[in-house]
């Protein structure tokens, strides 16, 4: 029983990182009809800022418990790259979708060079900060309290998400600009200003989302090109465009690699391929999508 | 004699909504029959239901004797039915030779020919010039589709359709967007065309009761999903009531004094 | 038209330029260009599917692979070490891969076929890693030497054979290659295929068989892409996971779109240009990713139509007449 939980948690912590680069790129797809290939590379670019931030902090006496802080503060801070990148992306805008990848997949080779060239080729990671927040206990099955405030903090940020997009001004007018752009030009939508709001919104998921899992993971080079992969399995299998779909999505993309590494290590990542070519043969809007025609 | 193109009792149900109701339509060889009527009076609905794009609710497609219901656009064309569309359509890259020929190869079942050099292809390139003459764009073959006027790509849309040599055609509003003063040189140009191509049959869905009046051999209207009045260009005319329905009370007498 | 021997002179050019390169330059040039011609080959059947069919696949490494792990289990496991048997296995292996895949993925167009290409390629990617009883794993699996025309070249040693009378052998099969390619280009299956990417729904309507066609484009070029996995696997000697990744065929399109995805010769041009730049980058600085990812950024944004593309539209500007409006 406790070994089970341990994996549900350890599914669930997966998950809420996943969400988090998964929810910017259904923001920046929903309304800026992109592809972000680069959202690996964000992903990345927080985690090895995640790191370097801690140990300058640890340096100047931060006490280990200001860890989530600091890491959140690094996510938030790596989203500065957002704004210049999507000033790069507008001079594709309007082009064919395969320009438009084409254009993400150059940033990616590029964000990998800049990233070996700041951090290096090595994989790094923290130290034991993490153990400062302690485990949860009850019987066999502990979850350390880092994995849980990680969980919370992508389900606030979900809410938050959910509340903006469905309650607030802005949030509708994300929606509307996301259903007709030109319409919502008509109407006096600065489309401009929202496009580049809403990529800056999604870098920022994505530099949080590798900030937060340094303390379980290493930064590595590899990670930006690997995660893409998870990151639009989610995508699909919840639904292009929907932010419930990433949620759904990242708790079955999460769960299901926690499982099979535990029963069949092998089919670990090929049971997530299979679902998403089953879910593209099946159900192509996904879980929560629009229908496609 | 048995009709070309048939539909049998067709309902259409979008859902709740209805948009067809038991429409019976028969259109023979060798006849021009249009399909009028208000909009929202059903005859998108039937032109795709009569193109095997819609599967009925109720009811059957026939095509030469056959069952077309849904059979899709490529069985359509196969079986000897081409249709145009309101919106022009083409293909931006190709040229109009090249648009011409799509359709030819088509025809000839040629599409599988992996090696073959279509340049070097004597039959279709001269079907390619016998199409495009037909409609005066002998001229214009070498040209890029896209840099074709407006009326011109209307014509090259119905040429590559007719380059099917489908035994029926349905044009599906063909002058819309045209000018008034083309409207007629237009159709002179569909109708002769239709004659030289071999076409038996013809289905004409339109607007302009000018051009209805003066090319149809009969005239179906279509009001709130059913079938007002299916008769020729006199009588139709005749009745005040079709006339204010299918065209509105204003045009009303206008049309009467036109077709009879 | 003054256009077609003009062109005609240039490839010609472009041939003997080739052929003389194991005379006139060092053997590590003629080594270099040999994944040149694994890659032009492979680019000539990925183009027929994106540039002419208008279907841009991420996971078209896979069969680049496929030809590579063929070579090995023909030539390795099976020990038949003959290279035209590999290439006829590579071929085989394709279509009979690429037909179920090719089946399920033309349902869709633009990103849904993207998606679902990437899918199948990182699913082929994971198989081959974490299988590695089968296939080796991450350490791939080998290929020996084999004999090309019958002959075993007993004398050459490695890199003699690759820069001698494989180089040659190589450049052989890609003209070959596309001379192929260029008579399924201008054949009535060629112009239906730009009919249905210029607007499938017309096409269809003058009875085009859209989803057949794209199948088929999609088979060609499926095998087009293993006989070039075949080439690049002879000279590396290894067959491994990577070539499957999906960065990898992120490559692929890189050299298509360099090059020019509306023109004929484009990919080819692409892939020579990127062989050499990226051989000239990594000797010049570690940090060659970032210096490629910059030109292709400055492709998408500048020279859409690649380099092709841009000599075209030159030449017609330079004699005067309007810039080529029709696929070469």
């Amino acid at each position: 029983m406790s070994a089970f939980a341990n994996v549900v948690f350890g599914g669930v912590f997966h998950a809420a990182v996943l969400f988090l680069v998964a929810a910017g790129l259904q923001l920046v797809f929903g309304v800026q009809k992109i592809v972000n290939l680069a959202c690996g590379s964000f992903y990345a670019l927080g985690a090895y800022f995640g790191i370097s931030l801690v140990n300058a902090a640890l340096k100047g006496g931060m006490p280990p418990l200001l860890l989530l802080p600091v890491l959140i503060a690094a996510g938030v801070l790596m989203a500065i790259v957002g704004p210049p990148i999507e000033r790069l992306l507008r001079t594709v805008y309007g082009r064919d979708e395969s320009l438009q990848l084409l254009l993400t997949f150059a940033l990616v080779l590029m964000f990998q060079d800049v990233l070996r060239f700041i951090w290096g080729p090595n994989p790094q990671s923290l130290g034991n900060e993490v153990l400062a927040y302690g485990k949860l206990s009850a019987g066999d099955f502990t979850v350390p309290v880092y994995n849980l405030l990680v969980i919370a903090a992508a389900l606030a940020a979900a809410c938050l998400i959910g509340f903006f997009l469905r309650r607030t001004t802005y949030g509708r007018l994300l929606r509307a600009t996301a259903e007709n752009r030109s319409m919502a030009e008509a109407l006096g939508v600065n489309v401009r200003t929202v496009y580049a709001v809403v990529f800056s919104l999604g870098t920022l998921l994505g530099t949080l989302g590798g900030a937060l899992v340094v303390p379980t993971s290493a930064a590595s080079l590899d990670m930006a090109i690997e995660f893409v992969i998870e990151a639009f399995a989610v995508v699909v299998i919840g639904g292009l465009g929907s932010m419930a779909g990433a949620l759904v999505g990242a708790l079955l993309v999460g769960l299901i690699r926690a499982f099979s590494l535990v029963v069949y290590p092998e089919f670990e990542i090929l049971a997530i391929y299979l679902i998403v070519i089953a879910t593209l043969l099946i159900r192509p809007s996904g879980l929560f999508g629009r229908a496609v025609s | 004699m048995t009709p070309l193109l048939e539909a049998k009792g067709v309902s259409k149900f979008f859902g709740e909504f209805c948009a067809l109701r038991e429409v019976s339509v028969a259109v023979a060889a060798n006849e021009f029959v249009s399909i009028v009527g208000p909009n929202g009076a059903g005859k998108t609905t039937l032109v795709n239901l009569l193109t095997g794009l819609l599967l009925p609710s109720s009811g059957q497609v026939f095509f030469k004797g056959q069952t077309i219901s849904g059979v899709g656009p490529i069985a359509l064309a196969k079986r000897g039915m081409a249709r145009t569309f309101q919106l022009v359509q083409i293909f931006p890259q190709l040229t109009v030779a090249e648009t011409i020929a799509a359709a030819v190869i088509s025809e000839e079942g040629k599409q599988w020919r992996l090696l073959h050099a279509l340049a070097l292809d004597a039959a279709v390139t001269r079907r390619v010039e016998e199409v495009a003459a037909i409609f005066g764009l002998s001229d214009r073959l070498q040209h890029a589709a896209r840099a074709l006027s407006q009326g011109e790509k209307k014509l090259l849309d119905v040429a590559s359709a007719f380059a099917l040599r489908p035994e029926v055609i349905l044009l599906d509003e063909p002058t819309s967007g045209v000018s008034t003063s083309e409207k007629h040189a237009l159709m002179r140009t569909l109708v002769g065309a239709a004659k030289a191509a071999g076409v038996k049959s013809v289905i004409l869905v339109e607007h302009d009761m000018d051009l209805v009046a003066a090319y149809s051999e009969r005239i179906v209207a279509l009001a709130e999903g059913k079938v007002l009045a299916d008769l020729p260009p006199g009588p139709f005319f005749a009745d005040p009531h079709i006339v204010a329905t299918v065209v509105g009370k204003r045009s009303a007498s206008h049309a009467q004094h036109q077709g009879s | 038209m003054s256009e077609a021997p003009l062109r005609l002179l240039l490839v010609a050019l472009g041939i003997a330029a080739l052929a003389l390169v194991p005379t006139l330059a060092p053997p590590f040039y003629a080594n270099l260009l040999i994944p040149f011609f694994a890659y032009s080959v492979a680019l000539i059947g990925f183009n027929l599917l994106f540039g002419y069919t208008g279907l841009l696949s991420f996971g078209h490494a896979m069969y680049l692979g496929l030809g590579a792990y063929a070579a090995a289990v023909v030539a390795g496991v099976l020990g038949i070490r003959v290279f035209e048997v590999v290439l006829l296995a590579a071929a085989l292996a394709a279509v009979v891969v690429a037909l179920p895949i090719g089946f399920l993925c033309v349902r869709y167009t633009g990103i849904f076929f993207g998606m679902l290409t990437l899918a199948f390629g990182m699913l082929a990617h994971s198989f081959l890693f974490k299988f590695y009883h089968l296939t080796g794993g991450d350490s791939g699996m080998r290929i020996p030497r084999m004999r090309i025309l019958g002959l075993e070249f007993d004398a050459y040693n490695k890199i003699e054979l690759l820069a001698g009378p494989f180089y040659y052998y190589c450049l052989g099969l890609m003209v070959l290659a596309g001379l192929l390619m260029w008579r399924i280009v201008h054949s009535p299956f060629g112009l239906q295929v730009r009919a249905l990417r210029d607007n499938p729904q017309k096409a269809e309507y003058l009875g085009v068989r859209v989803r057949q066609l794209r199948l088929l484009a999609y088979v060609i070029s499926a095998v087009y892409g293993a006989i070039g996995g075949a080439i690049l696997g002879f000279r590396i000697g290894l067959a491994d996971p990577e070539l499957v990744h999906w960065t990898h065929s992120g490559h692929l399109v890189f050299m298509t779109v360099l090059g020019g995805f509306s023109s004929f010769f484009g990919p080819v041009v692409g892939a020579l240009t990127l062989t050499l730049l990226q051989d000239q980058l990594q000797s010049i600085t570690q940090y060659w990713r970032f210096v490629l990812g910059a030109i292709l950024a400055a492709i998408v944004i500048f020279f859409p139509r690649g380099l092709a593309g841009l000599a075209i539209d030159t030449a017609g500007r330079l004699a005067r007449r309007k810039p080529s409006q029709v696929a070469a």
